[in-house]
């Protein structure tokens, strides 16, 4: 009787890889193989006939599916940023207070504590043109004569999710950039301040390095998180009006279950899930130079 | 003197642009939130007026009881689905903490080959979005009879959060000097010892933050769930909001009572992690 | 009440043949039945049937209809199929063609005979009757504000611009042209339509039908792009145009619609029966008091509009005892049954329940002007297409639509890239 003796290491990840292989890895081995077929929910017997690369070639040559492709890409750039700016904004300014900070740090979290879906209803309802709260206070106050339509308008709906998204997100930029700050060495700061740096200088060039190992970790883990971004926009526009707002999100959640063609819903997914794999490895390579940088990865 | 006085002069300034950023800035942030719990109290007909009721005539607590009442009068098993969150929360929360400060610390400390790779492969894991996951967890889970069950829920909630905690835990065990666990290793310590009381309360920042992003993950997630969970034995509150909605109907009002229920317990439990996570955070800034 | 309740259960007796009350004993119905305020009250009588029959009943699901529509399709895909009641809606019916049994041989012919021969026929696909309709029956008629027929100035106003009298509209045209004179926005809107989902193209398709145009050809083919097409889509458009709608209208589905009108912002609307309590309840509405009910109007082609549906339940082909599924299903849809649903608003689906609240509501002339509006509608109402890929389809024709309505596109254009769309799923299915 030989013991293998695993590696520390291994023991220490091997919970982690097996749940993960469990949840993620096996359902993802049967979509694979269900986007090869013209797999349709209701008719369980298309599972075994393989059609590939029909579904694919079908997605690729979509005019629809490309549009959706971008916007997603351009969402999540825009948000991401968006999130990121004032986030560390929001973050800096908290840092700065003295009293009550447990109070504002719990409400800096409050939209946190509000599930996607019910987010969705909240915009959709502040957003709504007829009785939304944005429109009557625009209406009240003198600003608009007119209703707007937020919903409806294509710039308009893209920037009320964008609104909507932002507003649930900053949060998570704002804590983690907040830890971020409360770990920084006070030394390199004084060190700043006796060279006579301006407060700029020593943010710009002190601070802000250091902070940007938690500026990639919040923006990959938010890259991550997409599926709040479906739920929310699922609620507020559906995609709609004209595909004026359709994600690749919205568009594979109804093609596999409204319309049950799971096979090419699949296939559609397949190619979502490369794009934000590449959104990953890109935050997760800026973050491992950034801690290069600062002499702290290996 | 001069410019004594105009240093003075844009000190103050400074101030009053913060306060004032700092006031628009959470008036943002509550302001839509607020909107819900109030309209928790207010009839519908007050909330969908047109011209718009600015100040409140009627706040009542119709929603509420009408929420608590018996099937057919708007009632919802409120209970059952609060039941089911906290444990399919916690539980998974808790779970996805132990696996993730393993997972973080092996990152963290370790050296092994592929280590990159392996990272990479964890996040990346995360990317996959609901979406496509939902049909077949719905028919493996079918198939071996954990639908419909906390089990199933717990276990897709710990995969789901297990990357994220590694992630954070990773990065803030990278805050603490290695020479300070072998420090206490040299003074006696073991490893496992010297991890408890060297690395583990300045990482205490980090793990109380994924505890809190994990718990909110779990909490508020409502695209797995609406499939895994069919019936009261394991519906959560999110799934339970869907109750206000049927064909043609919604129901904000009753809706914004059962979120102002959801939110309640998650706003006190950060209001209380806040406390170890200033702890957490002010050990780690002081130590860097 | 009671008195009732055990007559019906000697009819259940008498047609299941056994004898006695506990004829199903020991069997455990698994039921998966639509959640939500509305449908809910008829679930008190469960007990009656566990009571009556000592089989079990237990709900393992309990969900809005889209939510129950996945997980069916779910369920399809992972076999998971060995409950055995399910609610159904006639709209979704024809997607599950393997799910659900026959009830023919099940429920005897007789009591079929009692429903609304409408509904039957609208529950029955390829001969087979796939489901018992319950008191849930949905036809759309125009509401209207009163007090806006009843403004001498307003009406001077009208006939001078119009050239005919002002009068609650009875053709899609008179909408037309009143949703453009009442509108005023920002504050007050002429009408408004559902914009998106199952749900404009469903309004478009029953307009189709009022301009005498179909849908679909008897192959499966699309034919809703042709000069009907054109007309009907042309109404959307046209109101989207002059503002007589609310600029967001695209976005709104049946809630937004319902708040809209109860919000007192909006003169005509076309809407279902669950509203009507909802609309003249102070508490709920702001028109309270000021709502009235006419009938669906008509199109180009003198047919009334009249899309319906309506919820009903069905029973598995794997449930192992089919008899007691039936006979529950037959005892949630029974006459005592359709009468505790009626009495709180919704439509029956059985003929002697219709007349039997028509006789209560005599003394409420509201209720009496809603039940009559809807009963003139639902004699011409008419179902949706019954092919699988009706939802399909209109997930296909419902951006084209929007396009249509949003000036993306010319109301041709926008028909010719739907049928294409279409044409492309049913060839794609092998339909023809």
């Amino acid at each position: 009787m030989t013991r293998v003796k695993l590696p520390p290491w291994l023991v220490l990840l091997l919970p982690a890889f097996i749940i993960i292989a469990a949840v993620v890895l096996v359902p993802l081995l049967l979509s694979l193989y269900s986007s090869f077929t013209p797999y349709h929910l209701t008719r369980p017997d298309t599972l075994w006939k393989v059609n590939f690369p029909f579904n694919y070639q079908k997605a690729l040559t979509d005019a629809n599916f490309w549009a959706a492709f971008g916007r997603t890409v351009l969402l999540l750039t825009v948000a991401l940023n968006l999130e990121m700016l004032l986030g560390l904004g929001l973050a800096l300014m908290v840092s700065k207070v003295t009293q009550g900070q447990r109070l504002l740090r719990t409400a800096m979290m409050f939209p946190m504590m509000f599930s996607p879906i019910l987010v969705g209803f909240q915009f959709k309802f502040i957003f709504n043109d007829n009785v939304g709260l944005v429109n009557n206070a625009l209406q009240s106050l003198g600003l608009a004569d007119r209703a707007i339509p937020w919903l409806v308008d294509g710039n308009l709906a893209l920037f009320a999710i964008i609104c909507a998204e932002v507003w649930t997100s900053t949060s998570v930029f704002a804590i983690l950039i907040l830890a971020g700050l409360y770990a920084i060495p006070q030394d390199p700061l004084e060190a700043a301040k006796v060279d006579g740096c301006s407060p700029w200088q020593s943010f710009r060039f002190v601070t802000l390095p250091f902070l940007m190992p938690f500026i990639y970790i919040a923006m990959a883990i938010r890259s991550l998180d997409v599926a709040r971004a479906y739920d929310i926009v699922q609620v507020m526009t559906n995609g709609g009006p004209a595909r004026r707002t359709e994600l690749l999100w919205t568009l594979i959640g109804r093609t596999g279950y409204v319309d049950a063609r799971m096979g090419y819903a699949n296939a559609m997914g397949y190619v979502a899930i490369l794009l934000s794999i590449a959104f990953t490895v890109y935050f997760f390579l800026k973050l491992q130079r950034a801690r290069r940088d600062l002499g702290m990865g290996d | 003197m001069a410019s004594v006085t105009r240093h003075r002069l844009n000190k103050r300034l400074l101030r009053a642009g913060h306060l004032i950023g700092l006031f628009v800035a959470m008036t943002v942030i509550c302001l839509p939130g607020l909107w819900v719990v109030l309209n928790s109290f207010r009839p519908t007909v007050e909330i969908m007026a047109k011209p718009p009721v600015w100040i409140p005539n009627d706040l009542n607590l119709d929603h509420y009881r009408a929420m608590f009442g018996g099937a057919g009068e708007g009632g919802v098993p409120v209970w059952t689905y609060f039941r089911n969150s906290l444990i399919v929360s916690v539980t998974s929360t808790l779970i996805a903490l132990l696996v993730g400060m393993a997972g973080g610390y092996a990152f963290a400390r370790c050296r092994f080959k592929r280590k990159s790779t392996a990272f990479v492969v964890l996040m990346a894991s995360r990317a996959v979005p609901g979406v496509a996951l939902s049909l077949p967890l719905f028919i493996i889970f079918g198939r071996t009879g954990i639908i419909d069950t906390h089990f199933g829920l717990i276990l897709v909630y710990v995969a789901m959060n297990v990357p994220f905690t590694i992630w954070l835990i990773d990065g803030f065990f990278r805050q603490v000097p290695r020479e300070l666990a072998e420090a206490a290793e040299i003074d006696g310590c073991t490893r496992w010892q010297a991890f408890w009381k060297v690395e583990f309360p300045v990482a205490r920042a980090g793990i109380a933050s994924a505890g809190i992003f994990a718990f909110l993950t779990s909490w508020n997630e409502y695209a797995l769930a609406s499939q895994l969970t069919r019936s009261v034995t394991s519906k959560t509150m999110p799934v339970g909001l869907l109750d206000f909605t049927s064909q043609f109907t919604l129901n904000w009002g009753g809706m914004c009572a059962l979120a102002v229920l959801m939110i309640l317990p998650a706003l006190v439990l950060t209001f209380i992690v806040q406390k170890h996570l200033i702890a957490g955070l002010t050990f780690g800034g002081v130590k860097g | 009440m009671a008195r009732f309740a055990s007559a019906s259960v000697l009819a259940i007796v008498a047609a299941g043949s056994a004898a006695a009350q506990d004829q199903f004993a020991g069997t455990t119905i698994e039921a998966k039945l639509i959640g939500g305020q509305q449908y809910e009250a008829l679930y008190s009588r469960i007990a009656d049937w566990e009571a009556a029959t000592g089989g079990k009943v237990s709900i393992i699901s309990q969900k809005n209809h889209f939510e129950l529509d996945k997980e069916y399709k779910a369920d399809i895909a992972a076999g998971t199929v060995g409950w055995c009641v399910g609610s159904n809606h006639s709209s979704f019916a024809s997607q599950y063609p393997t799910l659900f049994t026959d009830l023919t041989p099940l429920v005897p012919a007789e009591t079929v005979g009692e429903f609304v021969p409408g509904n039957i026929a609208a529950a029955t696909l390829d001969g087979r009757l796939v489901m018992l309709p319950r008191a849930q029956f949905d036809v759309s008629a125009l509401y209207y504000q009163k007090s806006l027929y009843e403004d001498a100035g307003k009406a001077k106003a009208f006939a001078a611009k119009y050239g005919y009298d002002l009068a609650v509209p009875e053709t899609w045209a008179q909408v037309r042209d009143q949703a453009e004179f009442f509108a005023a926005p920002p504050n007050f809107y002429g009408t408004q339509f559902a914009g998106k989902d199952e749900a404009i193209v469903g309004r478009f398709y029953e307009l189709l039908v009022a301009e005498g145009g179909t849908f679909l050809n008897e192959d499966g083919s699309p034919a809703f792009n042709s000069p009907e097409g054109a007309k009907a889509l042309q109404w959307f458009v046209d109101l989207y145009k002059a503002g007589a709608v609310p600029p967001g209208t695209t976005n709104y589905l049946w809630d937004d619609l319902g708040n809209g009108f109860a919000s007192g912002t909006v003169a005509l609307n076309l809407d279902w029966p669950g509203w009507s309590g909802f609309f003249n309840d102070p508490k709920s509405s702001k028109v309270a008091g000021n709502v009235g009910v006419a009938p669906a109007p008509k199109g180009g082609a003198g047919v009334r509009s009249g899309w319906s549906g309506f919820h009903g339940f069905s029973v598995t082909e794997t449930c192992p005892d089919k008899e007691a599924a039936a006979s529950l299903v037959a005892f949630l849809t029974n006459e005592d049954s359709q009468k505790l649903e009626a009495a709180a608003g919704p439509l029956p689906s059985r003929t002697a329940v219709w007349d039997h609240v028509i006789a209560q509501a005599k003394d409420d002339p509201y209720r009496s002007e809603v039940l009559a509006a809807f009963q003139e509608t639902a004699a011409t109402a008419f179902a949706v297409p019954p092919t699988p890929y009706w939802i399909e389809a209109t997930n296909l024709v419902y951006p084209e639509l929007q396009a249509a309505i949003l000036g993306d596109k010319t109301a041709e254009q926008a028909l010719a890239d739907a049928s294409d769309a279409v044409d492309e799923l049913m060839q794609e299915n092998g339909v023809y």
